[in-house]
């Protein structure tokens, strides 16, 4: 699936911490494998028990949105041809507490709303320097929910 | 605190819309500074502490250098962010003298957001991949303060049924406000609610209007002993109460469901009245920092001056414009319209109206309340008593 803002707008500097988010193509959020404690964004110790044991898990990949926004104004020269386009705040199915950010698809920007359910769907894109493959996650209506 | 601390002068260089000022950052940063000291009648080299925001690019050695200074003994900025370092700059001032750490404390902000980048563009965040930190918005096209605040407040409104019109009455009487001000970049740029609605959508639900000015200027204030400020020619404004609030989840978790949708203002609030023995009611006027319209609304609320179930009300008819309004309300015109000083013109102002001098000069003002940029950790705000 090609990229909803484009395929050559920018893709994330992948690091240890958001190489799962961004390339297992499902939703992967990090838990502490001493206290269960679901966290996004990850970090390198667990925010509930202060532990370091910590992994990344499979999400079913549906969700909720919490907020979005239609933006309408390109703040860079390449979104010009892709507004409005919808930002938004996602609850993650299966990881109590976790929000993640990303844009609604397959949607017309204005039936987006709060509280609608949504299911995760993956951008392919290929880092130019480390020839790298990612997954991006992205959300569309879940029209089974 | 407690007016054991106060300030005593306050500068500004002219305020230019961004890429209009003919002079530099620093020289900029150099002229308010200058006048803050004239306006105290302080010299320069009495000054013995410096203080300015987290990310300031103007170095305080090349400041004191180029400015003559004193012997410096105290040097601080608040944490990360930007507006929401505002007031807590005061703060820090604050607790240097009161504690005994230096006597004549000046705080400086500047931005020349003509020679350096705008706040607004996002330039520079396209080339070489999202760092970490930025990652999780970068790719989305999330990448703006404005878009942040925009979630934050469309999911706030939702919860509370709070309407546009709440919105613009911010956004109106920041506009209406101004065209007192003669230093104002829109005086003489009145602003209509027909306007309002007309114009463009920057993100949902902020319009053209809810969103600041990008500018270039500087401002700066000093704070001293009530001591020293009897030996000065002008009037002295006492800090009465400060205050910083973070968290709990401050920044990279900001969107998490246990503190969304919020602005940092429920702990800034409860210390600031906690500190002063005052409440909302008893504030005579005050300065809310305005990157967007919605945020300020929300600081309002968690502040305690109103409920958000009723804040269409609290904010309707012109309840803030004008020196007469219910609550007077950013006097000088504030970020939206005098100019976007990361919020320390606010400050000023505020200290302005403790000194009966402003362009919008509220009557026989006791507490003088100013709040510092809503949305991102630190929040601050510093409440002011009468001139002495």
């Amino acid at each position: 699936m090609s990229r909803t803002l484009g395929d050559d707008f920018i893709l994330p500097r992948l690091t240890p911490n958001n190489t799962p988010f961004f390339t297992a193509g499902t939703i992967q959020i990090q838990f502490c494998e001493d206290c269960g404690h679901a966290q996004h964004p990850p970090d390198e110790i667990c925010y509930g028990c202060q532990g370091t044991n910590l992994s990344f898990a499979s999400c079913p990949g549906t969700g909720r949105v919490e907020s979005f926004a239609r933006v309408h104004h390109p703040v860079h020269p390449a979104l010009k041809d892709h507004v409005p386009y919808v930002i938004a705040i996602i609850s993650v199915d299966g990881a109590p507490g976790c929000s993640v950010q990303g844009n609604v698809i397959h949607c017309p920007p204005d039936r987006v709303r709060i509280g609608q359910r949504v299911r995760a769907v993956f951008e392919e894109a290929v880092d130019p320097d480390t020839k790298q493959e990612l997954r991006i996650p992205q959300w569309e209506p879940d029209d089974d929910a | 605190m407690r007016g054991q601390a106060v300030v005593v002068g306050v500068g500004e260089s002219a305020y230019y819309k961004h890429g209009r000022s003919p002079d530099t950052e620093f020289q900029l940063a150099c002229t308010a500074i200058r006048n803050a000291a004239a306006d105290a009648g302080l010299e320069l080299d009495q000054i013995d502490g410096l203080i300015s925001y987290a990310d300031q690019r103007n170095s305080p050695l090349r400041i004191a250098d180029a400015l003559g200074l004193g012997e410096l003994r105290w040097s601080a900025t608040p944490w990360a962010g930007g507006g929401n370092n505002s007031s807590a700059t005061v703060h820090l001032a604050d607790a240097a003298v009161c504690g005994g750490h230096a006597e004549t404390v000046l705080i400086f902000r500047a931005l020349a957001q003509g020679q350096f980048q705008r706040f607004g563009s996002g330039a520079g965040l396209l080339s070489g991949g999202a760092p970490e930190g930025l990652s999780w918005g970068l790719p989305y096209g999330l990448m703006t303060p404005a878009h942040e605040c925009a979630l934050q407040t469309m999911r706030w409104m939702h919860d509370h049924g709070v309407s546009q019109e709440a919105l613009a009455a911010i956004s109106l009487a920041s506009y209406a406000n101004a065209q007192r001000n003669p230093r104002a970049i829109r005086y003489g740029q009145p602003l209509t609610r027909e306007a309002y609605h007309a114009s463009r959508w920057i993100v949902e639900p902020f319009h053209l209007y809810d969103c600041c000015m990008e500018n270039d200027g500087a401002a700066a204030l000093i704070v001293t002993t009530p001591e020293r400020a009897r030996d000065l020619p002008g009037r002295a404004v006492p800090i009465l109460a400060t205050a910083q609030g973070m968290g709990p989840e401050i920044g990279i978790t900001t969107f998490q469901p246990r503190w969304f949708p919020g602005m940092y203002y429920e702990n800034v609030g409860r210390m600031i009245w906690e500190r002063s023995g005052v409440g909302p009611d008893d504030v005579d006027v005050v300065q809310f920092y305005e990157n967007f319209t919605g945020p300020v609304l929300m600081a309002l609320c968690e502040m305690g001056f109103c409920r958000p179930e009723e804040v269409d009300a609290f904010v309707a008819n012109g309840a803030l414009e004008g020196p007469d309004a219910r609550l007077p309300f950013n006097t000088s015109g504030g970020n939206l319209a005098e100019a976007y000083i990361h919020g320390l013109e606010m400050v000023i102002e505020a200290v302005r109206q403790s000194r009966g001098d402003s362009t919008c000069q509220v009557a026989k003002v006791e507490l003088s309340l100013a709040v510092g940029g809503p949305g991102y950790a630190p929040g601050s705000a510093v409440l002011f008593g009468p001139a002495e």
